[in-house]
């Protein structure tokens, strides 16, 4: 069973705008994210299954990960 | 229908105020709005909102019928027919019969257009059905 | 006149007399409102060389055309002056609840000037107008005199106040409105103390009239529908500006002892989730906003509330002194919105005097016994109190880190990490070149919010030093101050990514005069050109010298961390700067072309 990476917003298009991918479990989110085509220094936050997670975060079957940009700060 | 407010998601912004007084009297002015807001701070931390339940008192007391339902099954000022007679505002369990002679000439009160919802950016706002007791306590 | 309140109130606190002037059409025109009216007033009315707490200076507060209607984020309030700490330009933006009930008592603009014999605070209630006696109020904190203010006058008047900070002159000294917002940066709250009024208790029951009301109703309820609509409003609203905490730690842009380091070993409790598990029990908004970024958070160790901490804040007064418990910075937070001083000032200064304690350049006889290692929470509590009265130890940091430095000397000057006199603000350059150029050229010192580049930074390569950067950074800086200048909040836009555009129809809907981006940008580059040139005529010689950041972003690479052995070499620094003034229009050292001061319609006020 995969795991689930949600782009929000802007980040969206990077993977052609389509709103979830799924990965294989058991990579950290920075190799899921980077093998995404996402530049990872974008990401401002993840939100596994609601709660932060850092990028070294290794996925688990389920999971679903939402990606936050920084979009524009202060 | 009424309208209903989950206090805990209210985030004091007023712009709810704004869109009714351009709704009810076609003017910016929070202060000629038809729910209130109320700030408990700086302790405990959070705001209040008050808004029309629909439950008919002001209409039941009122002298000249001015207060009527509309389309929408919601009371609503006649305001060619108030007398500022201001025997509703006493009866209004939540005190959002508004009369205020520096600002109009007329009491008034939401009729429900639901223009507060729209700009309500916490989804504190919502018109649903209006919930009996015993709905409510078999829910 | 459409949008507006319609009339400009002048106080002139040395006679007592109090006037009202209509708004002038040339100013609408080319200054647009908010900050715009501040920068032109300024200029036009502030004569050179005044003392910045003297009786010729003046403290002007505006609001702007969309500010107190059905617009998001519609609550934003100039406050504008020369600046205590920097004897430059200082604007300051307050959010919050007060520019709509300004806008509402039929004002665009409230003009304080000269000296009040006595401490008076101004009461507005529609066109009763009158200075009232503030000598109980006078001495006492801010928390205490909003709460007093609005038992007296009534819940419905909005009140800004000064606290001990402001009273005491201190230069980073701020207001406070609305228990938990400011206008923080520049000591605003000193001039406003300098002149001996405490508050202004505004109340206004008028309407603010607009030019077509169907389509700005329109075009109000699709910029709410947009908000809305978007997909970060959900994080935004749960986190607010901490939202970046983390990635600012990540990516070593997190302030670390006195900015030694980018990142933060003690960083993960300060993060934005932990925050709002620990603390946060509300979301609080400004006026019309439908994203609220406030926290209102209760510090259970204190038995105490704030609204905050924000970022910057949590950078400043957080991993900048090394203080790694998000209650301990919401608890110094507190104390500075409490005894009026700005968070992000206080936190560069205290840093400053931790890292010459630590160097033995002070000890602790300097310092009043306090022991102000990085870390101590104690005597960061303390100092903030200290410095709020000007007592002890507080009265030479009291003065802001540039003058601070230079009073002690012995190499501190180095370390004092501010540009134009104001203390940097919560992002550390010392590999990120977009955002150095940022600091360096703000037109009010050292801070963020003009041009907050460092995600582009991070996109096109940290330490690129190329014109596109220098290009992202001025397009940056004569657009996003226009939000200022509309009496509106930009984090609608920049947070929520919602379509500018949107914007447009209704600010034409509002007053009748349509102006697109285009024409809004160049009034934004106008006030740029504008307020440097203030600058110019205060301070004999300013130019290139002026720009340059604190030698640490050039000199010091940090020993740990993400950005551990990074650092802008000093060539880039002055190929950044000569690029941007190329690019701005300006001579080699950073004055306004005559040209320039011609397309932009400024000849004749700069002669």
């Amino acid at each position: 069973m995969p795991a689930y990476i949600r782009p929000i917003g802007v980040l969206k298009s990077y993977i052609g705008g389509k709103p979830e991918a799924a990965v294989e479990a058991g990579r950290t989110l920075r190799e899921a994210i980077t093998e995404l085509g996402i530049p990872v220094e974008i990401v401002a936050m993840v939100l596994v299954n609601d709660n932060q997670q850092p990028k070294d975060y290794v996925l688990q079957e389920g999971d679903v990960a939402r990606l936050i940009m920084v979009v524009g700060g202060g | 229908m009424r309208l209903y407010a989950e206090n805990s998601r209210c985030s004091g912004c007023r712009a709810c105020l704004v869109a009714c007084s351009l709704n009810i009297f076609t003017e910016n002015n929070p202060k000629k709005a038809a729910l209130s807001i109320i700030s408990h701070f700086p302790a405990p931390g959070t705001f209040e909102v008050k808004v029309c339940t629909q439950c008919g008192e002001c209409a039941q007391v009122c002298p000249t019928g001015a207060i009527k339902q509309n389309a929408k099954g919601a009371y609503h000022v006649d305001f060619s027919e108030c007398n500022l007679c201001e025997a509703c505002v006493p009866v209004c369990p939540e005190g959002v019969m508004y009369v205020r002679t520096e600002l109009a000439n007329t009491s008034w009160k939401c009729d429900l257009c639901g223009d507060c919802v729209a700009v309500c950016g916490t989804n504190v706002l919502r018109i649903g059905e209006i919930e009996t007791v015993s709905a409510a306590a078999a829910a | 006149m459409n949008g507006y309140g319609g009339s400009i109130l002048r106080v002139n606190l040395s006679t007592g007399k109090i006037t009202k002037e209509p708004t002038p059409l040339e100013m609408v025109r080319d200054f647009i409102g908010g900050r715009g009216f501040g920068a032109y007033l300024l200029y036009k009315e502030v004569p050179k060389g005044a003392d910045p707490l003297g009786p010729e200076n003046k403290l002007f507060i505006s609001s702007g055309p969309l500010s107190g209607l059905m617009i998001p984020g519609a609550g934003k309030c100039d406050f504008t002056c020369k600046s205590p700490l920097t004897g430059g330009y200082a604007s300051s933006s307050l959010g919050g609840l007060f520019t709509a009930e300004i806008k509402y008592a039929g004002l665009d603009s409230i003009i304080l000037e000269g000296v009040s014999p006595r401490p008076v605070y101004l009461f507005i209630d529609n066109d009763m107008i009158e200075l009232r006696d503030a000598s109980r109020l006078w001495g006492r904190n801010t928390f205490a005199v909003e709460k007093e203010l609005k038992e007296k006058l009534g819940e419905e008047f909005q009140i800004a106040c000064i606290g001990p900070g402001g009273e005491n002159g201190v230069l980073f000294a701020h207001v406070n409105h609305d228990y938990g917002r400011q206008a923080g940066r520049g000591g605003v709250g000193a001039v406003m103390g300098s002149k001996k009024v405490k508050a202004i208790a505004v109340h206004g029951t008028k309407s603010i009239h607009v030019a077509d009301v169907t389509g700005y109703r329109q075009a109000g309820l699709t910029l709410f529908k947009a908000c809305k609509d978007s997909e970060g409003l959900k994080p935004w609203q749960d986190y607010g500006t901490t939202i970046v905490v983390s990635w600012c730690d990540e990516v070593g842009a997190l302030p670390t002892r006195n900015f030694s380091a980018g990142s933060f070993e003690g960083g993960k409790t300060l993060y934005g989730p932990y925050m709002r598990e620990q603390i946060v029990i509300t979301d609080k908004g400004c006026f019309g906003c439908p994203s609220p970024c406030g926290k209102y958070s209760r510090m259970k160790r204190y038995n105490t509330n704030v609204e905050g901490p924000e970022y910057e804040t949590i950078g400043m007064l957080g991993s900048n002194l090394g203080i790694a418990d998000i209650q301990d910075v919401a608890q110094a937070n507190l104390l500075c919105d409490d005894w009026g001083i700005d968070t992000i000032s206080a936190g560069g200064v205290i840093a400053w005097a931790m890292e010459c304690y630590q160097k033995g350049i002070l000890t602790k006889q300097d310092t009043g016994g306090l022991e102000l290692n990085f870390g101590n929470v104690e005597a960061t509590f303390n100092l903030i109190e200290k410095i709020a009265k000007r007592e002890g130890f507080g009265a030479l940091l009291a003065e802001g880190v540039k003058k601070a430095a230079k009073k002690i000397g012995k190499g501190s000057e180095k370390f004092a990490i501010q540009v134009k006199g104001l203390e940097q603000s919560a992002y550390a350059t010392h590999n990120a070149t977009a955002m150095l150029i940022s600091y360096m050229t703000c037109d009010v010192g050292a801070h963020h919010n003009r041009a907050w580049a460092i995600t582009y930074d991070l996109q096109v390569g940290r330490d690129r030093v190329v014109p596109e950067k220098v290009a992202r950074v001025i397009w940056l800086q004569n657009f996003r101050p226009m939000f200022d200048v509309l009496g509106a909040c930009r984090l609608q836009w920049v947070e929520l990514g919602i379509d500018r555009d949107l914007y447009v129809p209704a600010l034409e809907a509002v007053t009748g005069m349509r102006r697109t981006w285009e024409d809004l940008e160049k009034v934004g580059e106008r006030i740029w050109n504008l307020t440097r040139l203030y600058w110019a005529r205060e301070h004999e010689g300013f130019g290139r010298e002026w720009d340059m950041p604190a030698p640490r972003f050039y000199e010091e690479p940090p020993k740990t961390g993400v950005t551990a052995g990074q650092i802008t070499k000093f060539e880039d620094v002055n190929k950044l700067l000569d690029m941007y003034y190329e690019q701005r229009g300006w001579s080699s050292n950073g004055l306004p072309n005559p040209e320039t001061l011609s397309r932009l319609g400024l000849s004749a006020l700069a002669a």
